[in-house]
């Protein structure tokens, strides 16, 4: 009897001795209760942050049609079915809100956020043992952050502005934000990565400037926009590629005119770009957006070149197709071509809009006229400051997502679009619609755009 | 001596009925434990030979012993040896010194016991520890010892039929004394003058006991035991008498499943039970049916029921298997059955646990109902050799009807014609007087418009693809058994090999099974016990089932693609993969030729699976035992694919070969300790008490490495290519758990059953680890109350109803923990290591769980001819787990998440009915069952959700119907003139030519005057309303015959090869059904099938995902019929105990509607949301089968 009870025991020792017999974490998967635990977990998991830039929802494709499409550079098509019938609704001021890509831009913003988030809401409570590369990581997060939060507020305006790491997404808080609120989030988390970022860098401190600039700018505030602008200038870090052509390519992802890039490469590992099949002639056809279709380059914006501006045989090809993301990929989406998403030269332009009409604004757009084998301009010019800087930044900064800011900012986006597309004024919508499934998804929470 | 007395006897009375001998060592094979019990405490019982001979199996077994003038303790020596037992005696006794003779012929022990003791003053007793011992007849009468013999005979006949019933048992009670009846029911018996009762048994009646009462003669009739063969459950954790079962439980015998010529015997359940729901499929050798079980419950939880086989829950876990790597998800081949590694041969008996209250034991696992499997045990005594075997012969079943050659090039120039003159009426083209119908003279180099050159100049080529594709199979079944084992230890081995072909040529599966199972009795308290099972099961596979443009492309339906203008050979005898459909021009659909998929493209899966338990027993108490068991299941997997080198991908001109190799690991234990206690207060109250915990914990590892890049065929494996990519995935779970059930009887009328378990699992969030899943269930055997006893026609009549709670665990492993996975991004030219979040964290996450409510009623009348079941039940499943839509600024956009709810109603009969009973017996099982399937709930909006299967988004599950409904729009009819066109609501999905005469009318369903994607809505559904399963059995004399027919009604099947074979684009081969397509308002075909139109998207849209391909799955399927002999005795001359030749075909005929192979087909059989696809799958076959079963 003695015995028996004893073997009765055994499993009631076993069961109280093993609380942990049912805790059991993931052996072959990364996962969020293990992971963020080191210096090298951080290294590793700010590059998952950064590949959020590359994907087909933010400057992979979709940032291309809210930024750039949308304006009078390019058009879609036309008479296209399918997928690219609803890019064309886009094009045309007349999306709908149940439109897939902008859900999918929607998510793929907020995915990279996220993981900025993640890492910005743990990093402080971990021990590096290097503190140059804590805050490297920790101003590239708040980078990532600020550029992705720049995109969402000129393209949707009043967005969630999330700043924390997300556990409980049923039950989370929204915080639905005008853009001017997340414009300032943006210039606190800009200024504060900047100190943090080094010189030099795939994010350096300049370009945090070049950027808090851009946002400022874009926030309708030139004075505050001055100072971080001219610190990038100051710096000399910077200067302007001799030859524009030299710019972009695969072969000149060093230049110095370069501030930030969103970096790919091809091979077919998943890290190609869609910019050589969505802009210009070269682009493999076979899958949607492949070719030059999407984009085919206005004749207005063809026009616009003054005689003799070098940029335009490095812009356009001889048949007006777009030649700046020329590549010679051998499949779909995977050319080798980075996205320029801050140079020198808008850098320049912005800081010729931030200080206003004058000498020193003068100054620095000849700077980048003079590059492209134009003369100086001046007061004496034809046209407003306005006008002649928007001309420049039109034919400088052309397919790089710097047009439909631009119309915004100067507030002429709904006469250029009317007289471009021939509609009314009241049809061109200036933000495009929070996506239904947004909206649906916490009701309560959540209002869409006065126009949409 | 009377019954009554047959008790042990207790200490005392043996005290008082003859003094006990001293015991000393002596004895001849007894182990020494034995002996030493024995002599040192007294406290132990005696069975007298006499009242026990037929009790005690020792006691039967057949000796022959011949000996002049021995001594009578040589003598019980050597029958103690003999029979397997010990002995035990005081050596100083007289009587073992006296010399005797012994002439004992092919008699019993126990006969031969009592025949040497005649007369000595001694009666023979077997001690508990089996062991023989002598009591002396101090008080009986000398005189009395000697006994008259008197004759005794009679007549042995049916109690309803009158038929005389041979080989009936005829023992006097109390003696070895017996014989049977032979073939006319009669018996003759000498016996002492003294016998009072005379005891007549026979399998499959009930025992009778007549009194003598000094008659010679004694005729008697016996009456039909029906329910004998299954008087004992099986539950979880213990069995059950019948009578007292209080939940929906149901059983199926062995013999019902045994020689069916299938892979598993989940197979062979198909029908045989109400409420179990068993969907082949596909016909792929070795791959999985689906069963569920009073409906599906789940949406993305899985509807599998559990499996728990002697005793340990046995996990299908088909995650160790990789999906090929250049296949999309969709079309992933249906996974090779984990459970084809149980030899039915070795199943005992299955008992599915249907509601709550049989399955609450199981708790989070029980939600899907329990397969309770018990696999063949060794009985105490005799041998038993048994050996079977058949061979058969497997052929296409079904065949849907292809349109021949000719039909389908006037099909074909009908559709381009029709695409033509419509372009041309609506302005897209000018009008050509050149025009010919059957010629491509006049008409612009359009691929649409332009007919195929081999189609204008045929050349007589009339291919049947299917023809080629599909070929008798054989195949062949082999097992030998071996059971026995006495008193303290059985035994049973088998082993069994399975070899069957698959019909499409080189697909086939193998098993190879062993088995062992030992128990054994260390002593009066204590025993243990083990089973082992070990098998190997061999899949070569063949892509059957994936589309024509899946990667590889699917056999069947590349067949049924292909036009049967191409030839399959190329002159020179090679397969044509350059000069069939893909290159008619025209723009035909391409595809690849079947007859290159099946040489060039195999894989290989080799499953081995070991597992089994040990266990050992432990006697506390009388009444109370406990039982520990140890389970193990370790399964592996190796799988190999290859693409050859000459395979060519549809038109593609050069190949892609590829190869793949994929490995998995399981290894999962449990522990689990239960105490059982029994005990009977008064004579009304009896109660079953069991309690336990249990411990189990799982582990697998699945890896996959790709290559491509090969040169040749010589290596298929991955080191003939260039390896480029691999993963590897390891994962475990754990559960923990406390299990209790009481069983309740008051005066045998009144039953309670109550259980409760309580469940912590590692898949569980940390907030909600544990669950507890009570039930409860009443049983009132009306039968048995005093206003019934006097209704002779009634014997079984009781009333149950249950309520209880229970979980589907089954959600993913880390499913409540956020994982991270792989987003690498780049730098200067090289790839950078990232990851970032991937799943969101669910703290809260847990098991679905299920509300059951059962009422059923178990009958039995008419002298148990008639008996069976009727059961009702809901089921409301909550905490539905669901990927819900959570707000994408968290980071993530979908979330998993316990939201929704759904709900099973159904009911289900059951009966079975001798209809004749005598020299011809007849017997039928009917069984009928009825599930309604509703979501109530689901996500925190209740919004649909919209899924999408292998073609876009054709299913819906919304409120108020079923799991994955199809959805589409509703097809009215044909327009037959311009007139009903011009009436109709206008279509604002139709193309710029708009719909034409031969067109379809879509349903304006929302009724707003316009057709718009607001006018989809629900347009059937895969699961059935009823099914059905009859089994008619008839023996005479020697010959059996059985036919089983099964259906499946109210169920409807999302034809997807009607995109294509049924379309009127005519770009591929077609269903002949189209033959009677709408031609022109004076020749409108059948009404059922539209116009031919080559470009049918841009014009009516006749191929809009519509209820034309939705078709009723409905069936009635003659599912088995065999023909059997039994060898009578005198042809097997003794050497057979029994022998049976039979003759079977399986899959005899089916009655549907369905137009394609099999209406059970389902392209994603695991996937709750897109049920019912068919996109080309494997055809189910015919098998006829001869085979024999050998018992030695």
């Amino acid at each position: 009897m003695k015995k028996s009870l004893l073997i009765l025991l055994l499993p009631l020792l076993f069961i109280s001795c093993s609380e942990d017999f049912t805790v059991l974490g993931p052996i072959s998967e990364r996962n969020v209760v293990n992971y963020y635990k080191t210096q090298s977990d951080f290294e590793v998991a700010i590059n998952g942050a950064f590949d959020a830039l590359q994907s087909s929802g933010t400057f992979g494709v979709n940032y291309v049609l809210f930024m750039e499409m949308r304006a009078d550079n390019t058009a879609n098509g036309g008479g296209a079915t399918g997928l690219a019938a609803t890019l064309e609704q886009l094009d045309k001021f007349e999306e709908i809100a149940t439109a897939s890509e902008l859900n999918r831009t929607w998510i793929a913003s907020y995915d990279g956020i996220a993981r900025a988030n993640t890492i910005i809401s743990r990093i402080d409570g971990i021990d590096f043992t290097s503190d140059d590369v804590k805050n490297r990581v920790k101003g590239e997060a708040l980078f990532i952050r600020s550029l992705l939060y720049y995109h969402l507020a000129v393209i949707f305006g009043n967005v969630p502005l999330i700043t924390e790491e997300v556990t409980a997404p049923q039950n989370m808080n929204l915080n639905q934000s005008a853009a001017s609120a997340v414009y300032a989030q943006i210039a606190t988390d800009l200024a504060a990565a900047e100190g943090l970022l080094p010189s030099t860098g795939r994010v350096s401190s300049g370009a945090a400037a070049a950027l808090l600039g851009r946002v400022h700018l874009q926030a309708g505030d030139k004075a505050s926009a001055v100072a971080p602008l001219k610190r990038v200038v100051n710096s000399n870090t910077y200067a302007l590629e001799a030859n524009y052509s030299d710019i972009w390519g695969p072969s000149n992802e060093g230049s110095s005119e370069i501030l930030f890039q969103v970096e790919y490469m091809s091979g077919n590992v998943g890290e190609g770009s869609s910019y050589t099949d969505m802009f210009t002639a070269s682009g493999v056809a076979g899958g949607v957006g492949g070719g030059s279709a999407p984009q085919s380059v206005t004749d207005d914006f063809i026009a616009s070149y003054e005689v003799g501006d070098l940029r335009q045989a490095a812009t356009l090809s001889d048949s007006a197709t777009v030649e700046k993301y020329e590549d010679s990929p051998s499949s779909p989406f995977d050319s080798d071509v980075n996205w320029v998403e801050i140079r020198y030269a808008e850098v320049l332009l912005n800081l010729a809009e931030a200080v206003g009409e004058g000498a020193e604004g003068y100054g620095y757009i000849n700077q980048v006229r003079a590059r492209a084998g134009l003369a100086a301009i001046d007061g004496t010019t034809p046209g407003t400051y306005d006008e002649k800087l928007l001309q420049e930044r039109r034919v400088e900064l052309a397919f790089e997502n710097k047009r439909w800011p631009d119309l915004l900012r100067f507030g002429i986006a709904k006469s250029v679009m009317a007289s471009h597309l021939g509609i009314g004024e009241g049809a061109v919508n200036l933000l495009f619609p929070i996506p239904q499934s947004q909206i649906d998804v916490a009701p309560d929470q959540m209002t869409q755009n006065s126009e949409h | 001596m009377n019954k009554q007395n047959a008790r042990p006897w207790s200490l005392a009375g043996v005290l008082a009925l003859a003094f006990v001998l001293a015991i000393q060592t002596g004895s001849t094979r007894a182990n020494a434990q034995m002996i030493t019990s024995a002599t040192s405490n007294l406290n132990y019982q005696y069975y007298s030979v006499q009242d026990y001979s037929d009790a005690i199996p020792e006691l039967q077994t057949i000796i022959t012993l011949q000996r002049q003038q021995v001594r009578m303790g040589d003598v019980l020596k050597e029958i103690a040896d003999k029979s397997n037992l010990g002995i035990a005696y005081n050596a100083d006794l007289a009587i073992l010194n006296k010399r005797i003779n012994v002439n004992v012929k092919k008699a019993t022990t126990s006969y031969a016991l009592q025949t040497i003791l005649l007369g000595s003053g001694y009666e023979a007793a077997i001690s508990r520890n089996r062991e023989i011992i002598l009591i002396a007849q101090a008080e009986l009468d000398q005189a009395d010892q000697e006994p008259e013999i008197a004759e005794v005979s009679g007549r042995v006949t049916d109690a309803e039929t009158g038929e005389p019933i041979p080989a009936v048992n005829v023992v006097v009670l109390g003696t070895m004394i017996g014989t049977s009846t032979d073939a006319n029911g009669e018996y003759s018996l000498n016996v002492p003058d003294d016998a009072e009762v005379l005891r007549f048994s026979f399998l499959g009646y009930k025992t009778l006991e007549v009194a003598v009462d000094g008659r010679s003669e004694v005729n008697v009739s016996l009456e039909a035991d029906l329910l004998a063969l299954d008087d004992i459950v099986v539950v979880g954790y213990g069995t059950q008498q019948r009578q007292e079962v209080t939940g929906a439980i149901t059983s199926v015998r062995s013999e019902e499943i045994q020689n069916i010529p299938v892979s598993s015997f989940e197979n062979a359940l198909q029908g045989r039970m109400a409420g179990v729901n068993v969907a082949e499929s596909t016909g792929e050798p070795g791959a999985s049916p689906q069963i569920t079980i009073r409906g599906t419950g789940s949406i993305s939880a899985g509807n599998s029921p559990l499996y728990v086989i002697d005793g340990v829950p046995i996990t299908t876990n088909r995650n160790l298997q990789s999906d090929i790597g250049s296949q999309r998800g969709s079309f992933q081949p249906p996974s090779a059955n984990p459970l084809a590694t149980i030899n039915p041969k070795d199943i005992e008996s299955i008992e599915v646990l249907k509601d709550a209250s049989a399955a609450a034991i199981y708790g989070s696992r029980g939600s899907n109902g329990v397969i309770l499997i018990t696999t063949k045990q060794g009985t105490a005594g005799r041998t038993s050799v048994n050996f079977s075997s058949y061979v058969g012969v497997s052929s296409a079943f079904n065949t849907p009807e292809m349109m021949n050659a000719a039909d389908l090039i006037a099909y074909t120039k009908d559709a381009r014609n029709n695409n033509y003159l419509q372009e041309i009426e609506v302005g897209n083209r000018p009008a050509n007087p050149d025009y010919n119908p059957d010629t491509n003279a006049g008409r612009p180099n359009v691929a649409n418009f332009l007919i195929p050159e081999q189609y204008v100049n045929w050349d007589g080529t009339d291919t049947d693809w299917l023809d080629l594709v599909l070929s008798p199979a054989a195949m062949q079944n082999y097992d030998l058994s071996i059971s026995g084992g006495n008193q303290t230890s059985t035994y049973s081995f088998s082993t069994g090999y399975l070899d069957q072909e698959g019909i499409i040529e080189g697909s086939a599966f193998q098993r190879y099974t062993l088995r062992l199972g030992l128990t054994h009795k260390l002593n009066d308290a204590l025993r243990i016990g083990a089973n082992m099972n070990s098998a190997l099961a061999q899949h070569d596979r063949l892509p059957a089932n994936a589309p024509y443009f899946g990667q590889p492309p699917g056999i069947i339906y590349s067949a049924l693609v292909e036009s049967s203008v191409v030839k399959p050979y190329n002159e020179d005898g090679t397969i044509n993969q350059r000069n069939n459909t893909s290159f008619l021009g025209g723009g035909m659909t391409t595809t690849s030729n079947p007859l290159a998929i099946m040489k060039y493209i195999s894989e290989d899966i080799q499953n081995t699976r070991i597992f089994g338990n040990l266990y050992t027993e432990y006697d506390i108490m009388d009444n109370l035992s406990f039982k520990s068991l140890l389970g193990y299941n370790l399964e592996s997997i190796q799988q190999s694919f290859y693409r050859g080198t000459e395979f060519l991908y549809r038109n593609q001109s050069s190949p892609q070969p590829f190869a793949q190799t994929g490995a998995g690991n399981l290894f999962n234990w449990i522990w689990e300790n239960t105490v059982n206690y029994n005990t009977t207060i008064g004579t009304d109250h009896k109660v079953n008490l069991v309690a336990g915990y249990t411990a189990q914990k799982e582990r697998i590892e699945r890896s996959k490495i790709e290559a491509n890049g090969f040169t040749d065929d010589q290596i298929t494996t991955i080191n003939g290519g260039i390896v480029n990519s691999g993963e590897e995935v390891i994962e475990e779970w754990s559960l923990v758990s406390a299990l209790a059930r009481l069983n309740y009887v008051f005066q045998d009328k009144y039953l309670l059953t109550a259980t409760v378990r309580s469940d912590r699992s590692s898949r569980f969030g940390a907030n909600n680890q544990t669950g507890v899943f009570p039930s409860v269930s009443l049983g009132w055997r009306a039968n048995e109350e005093s206003f019934l006893s006097g209704v002779d026609e009634i014997n079984e009549l009781k009333f149950r109803a249950s309520y209880g709670v229970t979980g589907n665990f089954e959600i993913p492993n880390y499913g409540a923990i956020g994982l991270l996975s792989g987003a690498n991004y780049v730098s200067g030219g090289s790839q950078l290591n990232g990851v970032a979040p991937s799943t969101s964290s669910n703290a809260d996450l847990t098991w679905e769980t299920s509300y059951q409510t059962n009422f059923g009623v178990d009958y039995a009348l008419l002298n148990d001819r008639v008996y069976g079941s009727i059961d009702y039940y809901t089921t409301t499943t909550q905490d539905l787990l669901l990927f819900v839509t959570v707000p994408a600024a968290s980071g993530f956009d979908v979330a998993l998440t316990n939201i929704g709810e759904v709900e099973n109603s159904g009911f289900e009969f059951s009966v079975t009915s001798r209809n004749m009973v005598g020299a011809f017996n007849w017997a039928t099982d009917f069984n009928f069952a009825t599930n309604e399937n509703t979501v109530t709930k689901l996500g925190p909006e209740g919004d649909p959700i919209l899924s999408s299967g292998a073609a876009g988004t054709r299913h819906i599950t919304r409120i108020g119907d079923a799991i994955g409904s199809y959805y589409g729009y509703v097809v009215e009819g044909i327009y037959q003139s311009q007139a009903e066109i011009d009436a109709a609501p206008v279509d604002k999905l139709v193309g710029p030519g708009g719909a034409r005469p031969g067109d379809f009318r879509f349903k304006d369903v929302d009724g707003d005057g316009e057709i718009t994607s607001a006018d989809r809505t629900v347009i059937g559904s895969y699961h059935p309303d009823y099914t059905f399963g009859l089994t008619n059995r008839f023996e005479y004399k020697n010959f059996d015959f059985n036919i089983f027919i099964q259906g499946v009604m109210g169920r409807e099947v999302l034809n997807l090869t009607a995109r294509h074979l049924k379309n009127g684009e005519a770009n591929f081969g077609s269903y002949a059904v189209l033959n009677d397509r709408w031609i022109s308002e004076s020749n409108p075909g059948n009404g059922e099938h539209p116009r031919a139109d080559r470009s049918s998207a841009s014009h009516g849209n006749n191929n809009r995902e519509s209820s034309y391909q939705v078709e009723d799955g409905s069936y009635v399927k003659i599912k088995n019929l065999s023909f059997g002999y039994t060898l009578p005795d005198t042809f097997l001359n003794g050497a057979f105990s029994r022998a049976r030749i039979y003759t079977a075909m399986t899959n005899v005929a089916i009655f549907t509607d369905y137009i394609g192979f099999n209406p059970e087909v389902n392209l994603q059989a695991n996937s709750s949301l897109t049920p019912g696809e068919d996109y080309g799958a494997y055809p189910l076959s015919r098998t006829i089968q001869v085979g024999i079963d050998l018992a030695f």
